[in-house]
């Protein structure tokens, strides 16, 4: 991890024997100052570095997808080739899986979702980046709040108000004593419950693991010292670092595509009635 | 128990207040979620409008690169097998003919033979009934000449006969022979 | 009333651990169902791979709300 967090947690001078704690590091690794602010109206804008490795990420996209798609050709090369893998998947594994030939008209939703959330998750390893965008909450609450917006008044206009609603609420196939338990339960499972754990799903995820990796790399700061179970500790601690890492790259790619699964999902069952 | 929750309490109070001065996790700054917000409608925007239409064409353009060359396969392949159709057809016909042909002339050439052969036998008649005819034509005058002949020697001998003495035997007998001897020299000369 | 345990720290961290058992057996169930779902009908891995995740997103759900809970209601 970054000398930053390691500063931040003890000090550099903070090791196994000389007498402080463990600084295990805390929510405080997660937390910015901005690095300038401006005003528009009566709104403070605080731009951090988190702020800021989200603009990188809406760049690099940009960038990247309006340079590999800008001259297509018939036969893929280079980053064309690589672009349209990304966005096969996403039109082949996502959106028409979730709501068959209909979902073509949403692959630009879900395919912006995906690489942006993908993106942003991914800069928890990139060096001197090192957070994901996405382990600050503020930002899946917006990406879950966009897709929120965006189903429920699909659903609305498909199916109508009240059909929307009714549906929602009342699944067929069970007994009508049960919907006394059941409409509510339902209501609240789709209305609150949903969009909340979309975006605390994405955030716990990013928030647990870059803390799991900032605990390891602290350790192995921790316990360099003039003694075997420092140096022993201290290099299992950096290996299992190393392998989180990996680990993470691996767990940012999943929470990636089921974020964006579950949005093509949510829109799949906005645009038809359940069964 | 209730000094279990006392203790705990007393944690959540120290923590809570060691972590007055920091925001909670969960805070969601107003500003933030705008950014985020816009943030996305970039990305989405930037991808909607310019990137992901071209791509799109692309790969419908490529599929339908891909049908048609399927269909123009397709169409190759039709033509191809009415080719190899009709060229079998035309050998077919071919062989047909062929056969025709050597049957005609199987059939000819046998016509001829027989034909030749009815000739052939025909004049074979011909030339034996003529041979049978002039030999039955030889025999008849040679029977013819003979037989007058056979008279006038009868007649001869028998006036030579009668001429001379009849009891005589060795007259007789002489005569016999000069008569004999005389048929030897007419038939010599 | 005397002290016959006493437990420090993080309650917050003890209720999370509790709110982790049932979604964590129901997600291996969730998922060792759909790969054995999978296995009998492999045609049919784009319809179980949905409502498989779908199936993970709503019981993880309970997990996520057992992490967020103490801070939503304090420590």
């Amino acid at each position: 991890m970054s000398t930053e967090v390691v500063v931040a947690s003890g000090g550099l001078d903070c090791h196994l024997m000389s007498g402080c704690g463990f600084p295990a590091p805390g929510a405080e690794i997660f937390q910015f100052d901005a690095v300038f602010t401006f005003t528009i109206g009566t709104l403070e804008f605080h731009i951090t570095k988190i702020t800021l490795l989200l603009l990188l990420c809406v760049i690099l996209i940009l960038a990247f997808f309006s340079y590999a798609f800008r001259k297509p050709k018939l036969v893929p090369r280079g980053a064309q080739n690589v672009g349209e893998m990304g966005y096969l998947f996403i039109r082949d594994g996502i959106a028409r899986e979730a709501m068959g030939k209909e979902g073509d008209k949403f692959v630009p939703f879900l395919f912006s979702f995906f690489f942006l959330v993908w993106l942003s998750n991914f800069m928890g390893i990139v060096p001197f980046a090192q957070i994901p965008v996405t382990s600050i909450f503020a930002i899946p609450v917006a990406f879950a709040l966009i897709v929120y917006v965006t189903w429920v008044p699909i659903g609305i206009y498909k199916q109508g108000f009240f059909g929307f609603f009714k549906n929602m609420m009342f699944p067929p196939g069970v007994p009508k004593v049960m919907y006394v338990l059941l409409a509510p339960l339902e209501f609240m499972s789709n209305i609150i419950v949903r969009p909340a754990t979309h975006a605390i799903r994405l955030f716990a995820n990013m928030f647990a693991g870059h803390l799991l990796i900032a605990s390891f790399s602290v350790a192995a700061f921790y316990l360099i010292s003039a003694s075997v179970v420092g140096i022993i500790g201290s290099a299992a601690s950096f290996v299992v670092a190393i392998a989180l890492t990996g680990f993470e790259v691996l767990i940012q790619a999943l929470q990636a595509y089921i974020f964006t699964l579950l949005a093509a999902v949510y829109i799949g069952g906005a645009l038809h009635a359940e069964h | 128990m209730i000094n279990v929750i006392a203790a705990v309490s007393t944690v959540v109070v120290a923590s809570g207040e060691g972590a007055e001065e920091m925001p909670s996790v969960l805070a969601v700054p107003i500003d933030e979620l705008i950014i985020g917000i816009i943030a996305f409608l970039v990305v989405f925007g930037g991808l909607a409008k310019f990137a992901l239409p071209s791509i799109k064409k692309t790969l419908e353009d490529r599929t339908n690169a891909i049908e048609g060359g399927i269909e123009r396969a397709t169409a190759a392949e039709a033509e191809a097998k009415d080719l190899l159709e009709q060229y079998r057809a035309q050998l077919a016909q071919a062989r047909e003919e062929a056969s025709a042909i050597r049957t005609q002339a199987q059939a000819d050439r046998s016509a001829l033979i027989e034909e030749a052969r009815g000739e052939a036998r025909v004049a074979a008649a011909q030339v034996t009934a003529a041979g049978e005819a002039q030999l039955a034509a030889d025999r008849s005058q040679a029977t013819a000449a003979l037989t007058r002949q056979v008279g006038e020697l009868a007649v001869t001998l028998a006036g030579k006969v009668v001429g001379q003495s009849l009891t005589d035997d060795a007259r007789v007998r002489s005569t016999v022979d000069e008569f004999l001897n005389d048929l030897e020299r007419q038939a010599a000369s | 009333m005397s002290l016959l345990a006493e437990v420090t720290g993080s309650l917050g961290s003890i209720g999370y651990g509790l709110a982790a058992i049932g979604p964590g057996v129901g997600i291996g169930i969730i998922f060792g169902m759909g790969v054995q779902a999978i296995a009998r009908q492999p045609e049919a891995y784009g319809v179980i791979r949905q409502n498989m995740i779908l199936g993970f997103a709503l019981t993880e759900a309970l997990a996520l709300i057992g992490f967020v809970a103490p801070f939503v209601f304090g420590v």
